[in-house]
């Protein structure tokens, strides 16, 4: 009976381990892969675009492998770029982006490239073109097939060893989801593989539902803009002062430019902590004066009274930082201006 | 003999994949984007998943005086009093979402994308981690 029961545990096991595989196939897609797989970056063969792969199909699975690993002369870097990776890993997400090619040949190139995330650029136009009316049917085979939810891999990983022993990554992850456990009273501190998840990974969007699957997944507009370390870990006001995104400044004309105002105010804060100063320039670059004044902000020096209490309860600054505008963990982005202490005052006296 | 060998195997394969479901069906901690914004205020009272809004998505096409000026979006999540009727009506999201500028309303399930229950809430921010320490599941 014993023997029985070690061959049934084993069997289902056996069964779970490919979905174990091809889970970390997924991960090593959406991190590493995806960047130029979701769009076609660089003529890369796009995900689950059957007209993309099957030429490259072929000449059989092992040149594709291959192809990953070693790179192309026509632009794919080995291993994409990410030289750490163990082969078996790379392999993986390939046999990942196969298999989604193979479940998704039926769908049209037009829903497909609708249901996919677009580029940083400014796509409203294209948006509008293609009206994702069925972009649903891409996406649902493909993330069926590994319905594993992340945390559950360890504990899969433990038990399946013997039958399959688990990849470097997945060993990672291991690690990555313990640290994480240790530190979580730290709420400050995000394990980097739990950034910027897919929507169906991330705990709030429903994975069942269809048109979840054909939503935008972050990393993949995110690829070219500038980072930062906390909120979305993209510097939003960069990425316009850098141009790589253009975001429109009124709904319908996109000519439109926004009247920027150059003027910093600086506050006198208490405490030893620096100055704050606050510069109209970035938050006019966003914003209508008509956002802050006067129902948040009295137009007048002196007249508002500001405290971090107040931030952190969502009001003043805090009704975008701390929600959408970079959070308050960042505090040295506003008290920024070093203050004229006694000590330095005396020396400079003294002098 | 064999037979019930046999049965019982089964039983011992369904308790031990049921057992597996239940820790694959677990919920884990939401984590998804800085600022998307849940708004369940009549979704799950009319059977809808709540509508999930990526501020993200957004802000790379639109800044943001576009709706929270002129598009007259409160900033406070679920504080718009937003409902079909009106989005319909070209007001609130319904300003692009018309089939011009974005995608029209047909398209439920590409919003009502949220997991029923979770409540209104924008998601990472500062109020929410002060209001809902970290292990009180039921806040979720």
């Amino acid at each position: 009976m014993k023997a029985y029961t070690s061959i049934l545990a084993a069997l289902a096991l056996t069964l779970l381990a490919p979905a174990t595989q091809a889970q970390v196939g997924k991960d090593v897609y959406t991190k590493t892969c995806s960047i130029c797989h979701a769009t076609g970056i660089a003529g890369a063969p796009r995900f689950g675009n059957a007209g993309d792969w099957t030429p490259r199909l072929a000449g059989g699975v092992a040149r594709v492998h291959a192809s990953a690993l070693k790179g192309t002369a026509k632009g794919m870097p080995a291993k994409g770029g990410n030289p750490s990776l163990p082969d078996a890993d790379v392999k993986a997400a390939v046999d990942y982006m196969i298999a989604a090619v193979k479940g998704a040949s039926i769908v049209a190139p037009e829903a497909k490239s609708a249901a996919l995330a677009k580029p940083a650029a400014v796509a409203t136009k294209e948006e509008a073109k293609s009206p994702a009316k069925e972009p649903a049917k891409a996406a649902p085979a493909r993330d069926e097939t590994a319905p594993a939810p992340r945390r559950d891999e360890p504990k899969l990983a433990a038990i399946a060893t013997p039958a399959a022993p688990a990849t470097p990554a997945t060993a990672g992850q291991t690690g990555g989801a313990s640290v994480a456990d240790v530190n979580a009273f730290n709420r400050l501190l995000k394990p980097p593989g739990k950034r910027n998840p897919p929507p169906p990974e991330d705990g709030i969007h429903d994975p069942s539902n269809d048109g979840t699957h054909a939503l935008a997944p972050p990393m993949t507009a995110y690829a070219n803009l500038p980072k930062s370390l906390a909120g979305n870990r993209i510097n939003w006001v960069e990425a316009i002062g850098q141009k790589k995104i253009n975001p429109r400044w009124d709904r319908i004309d996109a000519a439109a430019e926004p009247m920027v105002m150059d003027m910093n105010i600086v506050r006198e804060v208490k405490g030893s902590m620096p100055d704050v100063v606050y510069p109209h320039k970035q938050h006019t670059e966003w914003l209508d004066c008509s956002n802050c004044h006067p129902a948040i902000f009295v137009p007048q020096k002196g007249a508002n009274s500001i405290s971090m209490a107040a931030i952190l309860l969502g009001e003043k600054c805090g009704v975008c930082h701390g929600k959408v505008a970079f959070p308050v963990s960042e505090c040295r982005l506003c008290h920024s201006k070093k203050k004229d202490t006694p000590r330095a005052q005396a020396t400079a006296g003294g002098k | 003999m064999k037979k019930s060998h046999h049965w019982k195997g089964a039983a011992l394969l369904g308790g031990l994949l049921a057992a597996l479901s239940l820790f694959v069906a677990e919920i884990p901690d939401a984590r998804a984007e800085y600022g998307d914004v849940v708004i369940n205020n009549y979704s799950d009272g009319s059977g809808m998943r709540p509508a999930v809004f990526p501020h993200w998505f957004h802000r790379i096409r639109f800044r943001c005086k576009v709706c929270h000026a002129d598009l007259g979006f409160k900033f406070k999540a679920g504080g718009n009093e937003i409902n079909m009727v009106k989005i319909i009506d070209g007001q609130f999201c319904g300003a692009c979402h018309n089939g011009e500028v974005a995608w029209s309303v047909e398209n439920c399930n590409l919003c009502h994308t949220g997991k029923p229950g979770t409540p209104t809430q924008v998601h990472e921010s500062t109020i929410q981690k002060l209001a809902q320490p970290v292990g009180t599941a039921a806040k979720k």
